[in-house]
């Protein structure tokens, strides 16, 4: 078999030492890139470009570094969510939703063992699946037209009731809220200015992970100096990742489901790791209904969005090396590298540059597995630099997340938006209305709207082009049947508790 | 019930959900209303106005829910727990104000002396803390990530 | 603002700022030693900036490399803004623009217009180009364009700009030169995608039915044989292995469409200044070294500085005006 022979080839090649040792530096700093607050993939692989440069790797050789790095920043961005409850970026948001009441319970190492074991097999089956389907997978995504883009997004809006455990009304509020938030800028199609309020620093809309950062991080300070003797998760023992390990075994249909789920979204260009993550969510949710424990501290509610995650971000790239698109804000900066390396990624790249195609393959499973004996041993790290005092601990990490913020867009603007939205989250939890939609609003909300819009410059107005392909009929029936499932549990579970 | 463990038992006077009901209601109008001035000469299927209108309404729709139907809220702070939030609100955007006019490192210094000292940490302990944490944040971004901070106006530093 | 002034050197061009560079401009440029990309990494103008802000480096240009500050913001209007507000009088700063940032000039959504900066040089440009699906039954130029006179509503066209954009606008001049009046080029029907790539898969899967874009971008599909070039917007043909696409002009349209990359400073830049950045730019555009990493990105080298470089600017603003205000983008 052909994918075999040049998949040992490109083990041959990631397997010389000079390789190896990048890969090892890229999975570590990545990690590390991914704990802190505000900094996630997208600015480890920025970060780590010059680096690329000033040191004339070759191609190969800078791409494994930099797909390292990409990976690493998906696993280190779990650990902050589990243990602070703040995400390092947007696809670990999920996390947060049962990762963190993990750790209240004290099983916050078995969390952290337990997404490291997820994020493992949904790496790996992304990487798989790039092996064995990359051109089978890019004619099915090349099917994927704009208005087939806007019903999966109506498909993920649609099951945002499943992705807390609060009120429907109140997740889809908080969903209204941020798709709302999410027009704030210019319109990229004709220039207009929407809710700005004639301020420049809003043109580009309100930045996500000033948002995310003010949401979760600010808010929760807020939170602290309000009861000073408040629970932490960071007074607990995080214990060992050992039944981290164990526990997803019991978890193994979970990981499976989120793997395939992230790993088709990953496939299809534009929708990223986070709708990954947040789709296998909701959808493992939905799956378990009532025998689920969702949002107090489910090891599944961990499992499905880390193995989602990570196998979105072995999908995307895929359409990123053969159609030389990019799913992500990561695979973007990808794409950037390679054509400034003289690769154009596109249909040839598989038969014009099989050694780095392959060795970048063989480099992402060898990632993976360095990954997952890293994150052992390093649980027991974090859990002695989370022992610190709240006094310390807190500031430094309010400290990191505005500097880091900050150092995004050179602007203190966005550290005002940042705060803005702190006080939001912090109201927002006093009212029981989840955070989570709104960042997620904020995220998806601009794609849904563009290719709506798309979709009806093509028909020139036509509505019934939404509905035209058997792709978009089959997603919508999909999410009334979910919308439906949902409310019949709604309805059945009130009759329950009242008839108690 | 939230998903929040956090001691502070829910109340059911639910005046924050009328409040709040009624505040993102005016919003949804406000939006719809602000949404007529989104126009653009070049004539087109869907214009830059629909889809912060589609949203509106069911925003609109699903506050007015909530204001008459009220869920569950938790307890509202009081007193000092009030103002030491004010205080931390204060001080992170004085720093966001004073960050480029002064440079990183003085601004970076005061805020977080002031931040651990707000999380009822000693002055001794604050100002060690304070210092070190400045000094190892300026050593990791500006050298180790080797992302540019704002210079001290006159030092270059 | 300060960011960025390099330990080095940092003393006396501190000093130098702080005692007003209003008073006596120096003699010497200070040495270029920041470029602003006006956006997130990874986009055309951060390249720009990294691409010759380590070339500028590497040559010994300039002492210490170059410092890349991303400020991305309103399709450039944040760091248009910026320079203009606090560092208008800094020769030691470029600022890495293109065709779509002098679009976005001339259709009034920066503060300000282009008197306000000092337009240095373009170094290097991509080239427009106009394709359809392998199986599209659009042969040539002369059958799209004819399809589109005929009725404006029944070819779909994408690109990676927006409306009024600098792939719309260059579309457009293509089907007024074949007959389409001012008032029809309002009824094509244009679609957005995030960029060339994105817009033709969408060809490949059927749901568009031409792209226009800079060629750059899908050379890839170019090589692969997946989409057709009807024309490529250039004065001549290209160099191989190119040089069998042809010319809109040698098929009887006079339209070019070219995607420069460039720099501007501020416009308090005293004129010595101006003189002394513009000489550097064109050392560094004479190297070999910037002939190679312009063709490696899909770019041709090509040269444009000072005054010449400020008039061809106004005159891609003007003309991106009244096309602008033909099709209804702007008032």
């Amino acid at each position: 078999m052909d994918i075999l022979a040049f998949l040992l080839h490109g083990f041959a090649i990631a397997l010389e030492p000079q390789n190896l040792f990048l890969a090892l530096i890229g999975c570590a700093v990545g990690t590390l890139i991914g704990a802190l607050p505000g900094l996630g993939p997208v600015n480890g692989v920025a970060l780590l470009i010059p680096l690329a440069f000033n040191f004339g790797l070759s191609p190969t050789a800078a791409l494994i570094l930099l797909v390292s790095v990409y990976y690493g920043t998906m696993y280190g961005g779990r650990i902050s969510s589990i243990v602070l409850n703040i995400p390092g970026d947007e696809p670990a948001m999920m996390t947060t939703l049962d990762g963190y009441p993990m750790a209240l319970k004290g099983r916050g190492g078995e969390a952290l063992g337990l997404s490291a074991v997820a994020s493992f097999v949904g790496a790996t089956v992304a990487t798989i699946g790039l092996t064995l389907f990359a051109p089978l997978l890019v004619g099915f995504a090349i099917r994927f037209g704009p208005a087939e883009y806007f019903a999966l997004f109506m498909l993920a809006f649609a099951t945002i009731g499943g992705v807390t455990s609060g009120s429907f009304t109140k997740s889809f509020i908080a969903a209204g809220l941020g798709l709302l938030l999410g027009t704030v800028g210019l319109d990229p199609a004709t220039g207009v200015s929407r809710y700005t309020f004639g301020l420049y620093e809003l043109y580009d809309g309100i930045d996500f992970i000033a948002a995310l950062v003010g949401l979760f991080a600010i808010s929760e300070c807020l939170i602290l100096l309000e009861d000073r003797r408040r629970e932490t998760a960071t007074n607990q023992e995080l214990g060992s990742a050992i039944p981290g390990m164990k526990s997803a075994r019991q978890c193994a249909p979970t990981i499976a489901r989120g793997s395939l789920i992230g790993f088709v979204a990953g496939v299809l260009p534009g929708a990223g790791a986070s709708l990954g993550s947040f789709l296998s969510y909701t959808l493992e949710k939905r799956w378990l209904g009532r025998k689920g424990d969702f949002g107090n501290g489910d090891p599944r509610g961990v499992a499905a969005p880390e193995a989602g995650n990570n196998a979105a971000a072995g999908g995307a790239l895929i359409p990123m090396l053969s159609l030389g698109i990019p799913g992500s804000g990561t695979t973007a900066i990808l794409l950037a590298l390679l054509l400034s390396m003289n690769i154009t990624p596109g249909p040839l790249l598989f038969e014009q540059q099989p050694d780095m195609v392959w060795g970048l393959v063989a480099a992402l499973f060898i990632g993976n597995i360095m990954l997952l004996v890293l994150n052992v041993p390093l649980v027991g790290l974090f859990a002695r630099v989370l022992r610190a005092p709240t006094w310390l601990l807190m500031p430094v990490v309010i400290l990191v997340a505005f500097v880091g913020v900050y150092s995004l867009n050179n602007s203190a603007f966005d550290l005002y938006v940042m705060l803005a939205f702190g006080v939001l989250g912090y109201v927002l939890r006093k009212l029981d209305i989840p955070s989570v939609p709104v960042v997620l609003g904020l995220l998806l909300g601009g794609q849904m709207e563009f290719n709506l819009r798309r979709a009806m410059s093509i028909s020139g107005g036509d509505w019934s082009i939404l509905v035209s392909s058997g792709i978009s009929i089959g997603i919508y029936a999909f999410a009334v049947a979910l919308m439906a499932a949902g409310l019949l549990f709604a309805w059945w579970l009130k009759r329950e508790e009242a008839g108690r | 019930m939230t998903a929040e463990a956090s001691g502070a038992a829910p109340s059911t006077a639910a005046l924050g959900d009328r409040i709040a009901g009624a505040v993102l209601a005016v919003l949804a109008v406000a939006a719809w209303w602000h949404a007529q001035t989104f126009v653009s000469g070049f004539r087109q299927p869907v214009g830059p106005d629909l889809f912060p209108r589609l949203v509106c309404v069911p925003l609109g729709v699903l506050a007015l829910y909530l204001m008459c139907r009220p869920g569950l809220n938790q307890r509202w702070p009081r007193g000092v727990a009030l103002l030491r939030q004010a205080g931390l609100l204060v001080v992170l955007g004085g720093y966001a104000g004073f960050l480029e006019p002064w440079g990183f490192l003085p601004a970076t210094l005061v805020c977080s002396v002031l931040l651990i000292r707000l999380f009822d940490a000693a002055w001794r302990q604050a100002l060690v803390s304070g210092l070190s944490l400045t000094v190892i944040l300026y050593l990791l971004f500006e050298y180790a990530l080797g992302i540019p901070l704002p210079a001290v106006p006159g030092l270059g530093v | 603002m300060a960011i960025s002034l390099r330990p080095l050197h940092t003393l006396a061009v501190s000093l130098l700022l702080a005692g007003g560079l209003t008073v006596s401009a120096p003699s010497q440029a200070l040495p270029i030693s920041d470029c602003l990309a006006p956006a997130d990494p990874g986009g055309g103008w951060d390249f720009t900036c990294r691409s010759v802000g380590k070339l500028l480096h590497e040559l010994g240009l300039v002492d210490s490399p170059v410092r890349v500050i991303n400020m991305p913001g309103g399709v450039g209007a944040v760091a248009f803004s910026n320079v203009a507000g606090k560092r208008a009088g800094d020769s030691n700063l470029i600022v890495a623009t293109s065709t779509v940032g002098v679009t976005q000039i001339a259709q009034g959504r920066y503060p300000g217009d282009v008197d306000t900066m000092r337009w240095l040089a373009m170094l290097g440009t991509d080239v427009g180009v106009i394709l359809v699906d392998d199986d599209s039954p659009y042969q040539s130029l002369d059958e799209l364009l004819e399809a589109m006179v005929d009725d404006p509503t029944s070819v779909v066209i994408a690109g990676s700009s927006g409306i009024g954009g600098w792939d719309h606008v260059r579309a457009l001049m293509l089907a007024k030169a074949a007959g389409l009046s001012s008032e029809q080029s309002g009824s094509v029907r244009w679609v957005q995608f995030d960029g060339g790539g994105p817009a033709v898969t969408q060809m490949m899967g059927g749901h568009v039915d031409a792209v226009s874009t800079d060629l750059g971008e899908i050379a890839g599909f170019i090589n692969s044989g997946d989409v057709r070039v009807l024309a490529v917007l250039a004065d001549e043909p290209l160099a191989p292995p190119f040089d069998d696409l042809p010319t809109a002009i040698s098929q009887g349209y006079d339209v070019t469409g070219y995607n420069w990359r460039g720099f501007y400073t501020g416009g308090e830049v005293s004129d010595a200044d101006y003189q002394s950045m513009v000489e550097t730019l064109k050392t560094l555009y004479d190297s070999p070294e910037w002939k190679q990493v312009a063709e490696r990105n899909g770019l041709v080298p090509l040269w444009r500085g000072g005054d010449e470089f400020d008039a061809f600017v106004r005159d891609t603003a003007d003309k991106v005006e009244s096309i602008s205000q033909e099709i209804g983008v702007i008032q």
